[in-house]
């Protein structure tokens, strides 16, 4: 740091405690403070003096938060400017939640560790976060007491509902999750009332239970064969971060003995892939894997012979709502003529049509995001997940944040659509259908179903 | 040609810019370019010649030798084409050789068009018949005097070929306003200078939007967007994967190039094949800045693969993951090529071209026999 860039720095912080001070003593701030007062101790403890000022305590910090919010509605009216336009188009996307401690109202304890785990990623992916509530929704119905006066049929789905608006506030729901709750309202409204209050809970988590078994676990296992039926010998296939679906379709084709190498591709921030890698070649004889970055996809495109991916919903029409990327995947393969096969349960069709993944889309953590910009050089730090973030540093992230110079913002959409005229098939455990089909197959299959 | 041609100087500056070029303690397009140039002044300050061949031999041994320690730096190659595109300009003006033959662009007519970009064979027939002026080639009685009297215009030429480098950041953003309009989402990828200086220039005139990927594995996407923001340029820092997903809402993608090709093609970081191929399919323009010094008599016809370039691919996994390691292959390419088709314009340091026309400004700009070094 140069003398020059450390006086800046200086000066910029003063600047904003001056706003900050003015701001809460109604304009006694400027008396108080001397603008020059602090110029005589640049030099070595210029450094020491902005560090302390960055870190003022516990007691002042809060303060300082504080003061920050109202600091940037200040820099708001300076840049509003600048900043509107990029403020207003990504506005709907809204902040990424971090779930409080405090919970309100009568929320089951398997709820809120679910909430805790969604809400950190510990959980992720369609399939497993469907069954993860479905599974805590059972534990939920089983110490459920009807209340006097009321019947299980009616009361019990109002019971549900803050949990599911609790689990909703940890991370959006997913279009699995949707499906599979809808399900069980029908199931709810539709219990017999003069069942006894202990039967009719077990028959609905009999239910749950069927619902996983067969629209998930089972849907899996047609899909392994269905898709492992387009592997064969000396196939290259691409994959795209971390399908479960995929998974098992890769390893249940490396069972049945057929010699086929596939192509991991990933991305931050999530860098699923790795964890798919590492169950690839944990197996014995491992499959031959190569594994590189979304940006080197055009590299390695041109000797792929089937692109494998998995969604986390399919439109309509035929649009796939998937891992940010994959998008991105399926057109540059498409592009090259390799077919893109998505492998997706029919219980994850959504009935409504997305247009472009800016309609719909999640924020996702961006405090690993933001790690890894403040401290480039730092590998390492970067490497670990964002989790175990010293609290210090996200108060210090705050104060940069706020810094009324900060015209950089972190974007990190979880999901993109890849358009229908990029898939070539979607395998579903009632077969092949190709993308335009897709709207049939819920009324094909009964729509209560769905 | 005189009997004994002037060994090869075995510089140090020559050898040590090679190794440094090797070890890719050298890297980027206009560093290597500026690199070159300083060691081939001071190859022409120092070399003996007595005629224009023995120049030529000695800084095509140079040139080749450069190209050789590092082949995938284009731009080495392409500054020593231009430096021997400017020597025999600066012979041909001080012989009075064929200087009006060399440089027909004083007046255009249609019929000579096809010949202008054609080789200039003539030039060699007549070069040695008829020297007037002060300078001699190969005079028995003082050899060095053909040296002496073209060195001090040779230096000159060179100083220009320096300024339009050290000038060429500023050249290239002196249009930038006409590119950028107000309110607009630009993307752009990597940490190119060009783009930078492109895009500072324009939020000077305008308000405007920047997106930047990370762009994996060197996140020189983030250098990027702390540079852009510091200097009031509302950006936003994404991850690769959601270049599909914004791109619906962005109105021009910029890209800065390696090396642009004579197909009009260009080498460029990986991910702009991919963003590329993302803007064609949303119909959003792909503009490139490139400084003329990338032009490269080159046509990419058959390597695809990564460009033929790799980086280490401990960026990509790294031995943090050390059960991965010896059983993965691990791809860490360093530029894409990108083909004329996915290019809309090409905003260089002498005006705005399209892919189509990149061939012509190479015969301008380059000599043909200069292709093969």
């Amino acid at each position: 740091m140069t003398k020059a860039e450390r006086r800046e720095l200086q000066e910029r912080q003063r600047a904003a405690k001056l706003a900050q001070k003015s701001q809460k003593q109604g304009g006694g701030g400027p008396g108080k403070v001397q603008p020059g007062s602090g110029q005589h101790k640049k030099g070595p403890s210029g450094y020491d003096l902005v560090s302390t000022g960055k870190h003022p305590g516990p007691a002042s910090g809060v303060a300082t938060g504080a003061g920050g919010g109202a600091g940037s509605g200040h820099q708001g009216d300076d840049n509003a400017l600048s900043k509107s336009r990029g403020l207003k188009i990504f506005s709907h996307f809204g902040l990424p939640k971090t779930v409080g401690h405090a919970v309100k109202g009568d929320i089951h304890p398997a709820v809120v560790r679910l909430a805790l785990m969604f809400s950190e990623f510990e959980i992720c992916g369609a399939n497993a976060r469907c069954i993860a509530t479905l599974t805590a929704f059972k534990s939920v119905i089983q110490d459920y007491t009807t209340p006097e006066n009321n019947t299980l049929s009616r009361h019990l789905m109002t019971h549900l509902s803050p949990q599911i608006s609790y689990l909703v506030s940890a991370r959006p729901m997913s279009v699995s999750m949707g499906n599979a709750i809808r399900q069980l309202k029908l199931e709810i409204s539709g219990s017999d009332i003069d069942m006894v209050e202990q039967d009719a809970k077990d028959e609905l988590c009999e239910k749950i239970d069927t619902y996983i078994r067969e629209r998930i676990l089972l849907a899996d296992e047609v899909i392994q064969d269905l898709a492992g039926q387009k592997i064969k010998d000396g196939d290259v296939i691409l994959t795209y971060a971390r399908s479960s679906v995929v998974e098992k379709v890769l390893l249940n084709a490396h069972e049945e003995g057929k010699i086929f190498s596939v192509i991991v591709v990933d991305s931050r921030p999530l860098l699923e892939g790795k964890g798919l890698l590492r169950t690839l070649t944990s197996t014995n004889p491992p499959i031959p894997c190569t594994y590189t970055l979304l940006p080197a996809l055009a590299s390695v495109i041109t000797e792929v012979t089937t692109v494998l991916v998995g969604a986390h919903s399919i439109c309509a029409n035929g649009a796939v709502y998937s891992r940010a990327g994959t998008a991105l995947v399926a057109m540059l393969a498409s592009n090259y003529t390799v077919p893109v096969v998505v492998c997706c349960e029919t219980y994850k069709f959504s009935d409504s049509i997305v247009l472009d993944a800016f309609g719909k889309n999640e924020l996702g953590a961006f405090l690993c995001f933001r790690e890894g910009l403040f401290e480039i050089s730092c590998w390492l730090t970067f490497m670990l997940p964002f989790t175990i973030l010293a609290p210090a540093k996200i108060e210090h992230r705050r104060n940069d944040s706020a810094e009324p110079k900060s015209n950089l913002e972190i974007l990190n959409p979880l999901y993109d659509l890849t358009p229908p005229t990029c898939i070539t098939v979607v395998v579903t455990e009632v077969g092949l259908i190709p993308p335009s089909s897709i709207s049939s197959i819920p009324a094909a299959m009964g729509r209560t179903l769905v | 040609m005189s009997p004994d041609p002037p060994s090869i100087p075995s510089l140090r500056s020559v050898e040590v810019l090679a190794s440094r070029l090797r070890r890719r303690q050298v890297v980027g397009s206009r560093d290597t370019a500026l690199e070159t140039l300083l060691v081939l002044r001071q190859v022409i300050t120092r070399a003996k010649f007595s005629n224009i061949d023995q120049l030529v031999g000695i800084i095509r041994a140079v040139g080749r030798r450069l190209v050789e320690a590092q082949p995938k730096e284009h731009s080495i190659g392409n500054i020593v084409r231009k430096v021997l595109h400017h020597i025999r300009e600066e012979y041909y003006a001080a012989t009075g050789t064929t200087a009006s033959l060399a440089h027909p662009s004083g007046e255009f007519s249609i019929a000579k068009f096809l010949s202008q970009g054609q080789p200039r064979k003539h030039v060699l027939v007549q070069k040695s018949s008829e020297i007037r002026g002060t300078l001699r080639e190969d005079d028995p009685d003082d050899p060095d005097s053909f040296a002496k009297g073209l060195k001090p215009v040779l230096m000159e030429a060179l100083q220009d070929v320096l300024d339009e480098l050290e000038t060429v950041y500023d050249n290239i953003a002196k249009n930038a306003k006409d590119h950028v309009h107000s309110d607009e989402i630009i993307l752009t990828l990597g940490h190119s200078k060009t783009v930078e200086a492109f895009l500072k220039s324009a939020a000077h005139y305008r308000n405007f939007t920047a997106i930047v990927p990370e762009t994996a594995p060197s996140y020189s996407g983030r250098d990027m967007a702390k540079s852009l923001s510091s200097s009031g340029i509302s950006t936003f820092l994404v991850p690769d994967s959601s270049i599909y997903a914004l791109m619906s809402r962005v109105n021009k993608v910029i890209l800065g190039a390696h090396a642009v090709l004579a197909n009009g093609g260009m080498f460029a970081i990986t991910g702009s094949l991919m963003a590329a191929t993302a803007a064609r399919a949303h119909s959003t323009p792909v503009v490139v800045c490139t400084g003329q010094f990338k032009l490269t008599p080159l046509w990419n016809l058959y390597h695809e693969y990564g460009a033929l370039d790799f980086g280490n691919p401990n960026d990509v996994l790294g031995f943090q993951e050390a059960d991965l390691v010896d059983k993965v292959d691990v791809v860490n390419p360093y530029y894409d090529y990108v083909r004329p088709e996915l290019i809309d314009a090409f905003i260089t340091n002498d005006g705005d071209h399209p892919p189509s026309s990149i061939y012509r400004l190479l015969k301008e700009t380059y000599d043909d026999e200069d292709n093969e070094l």
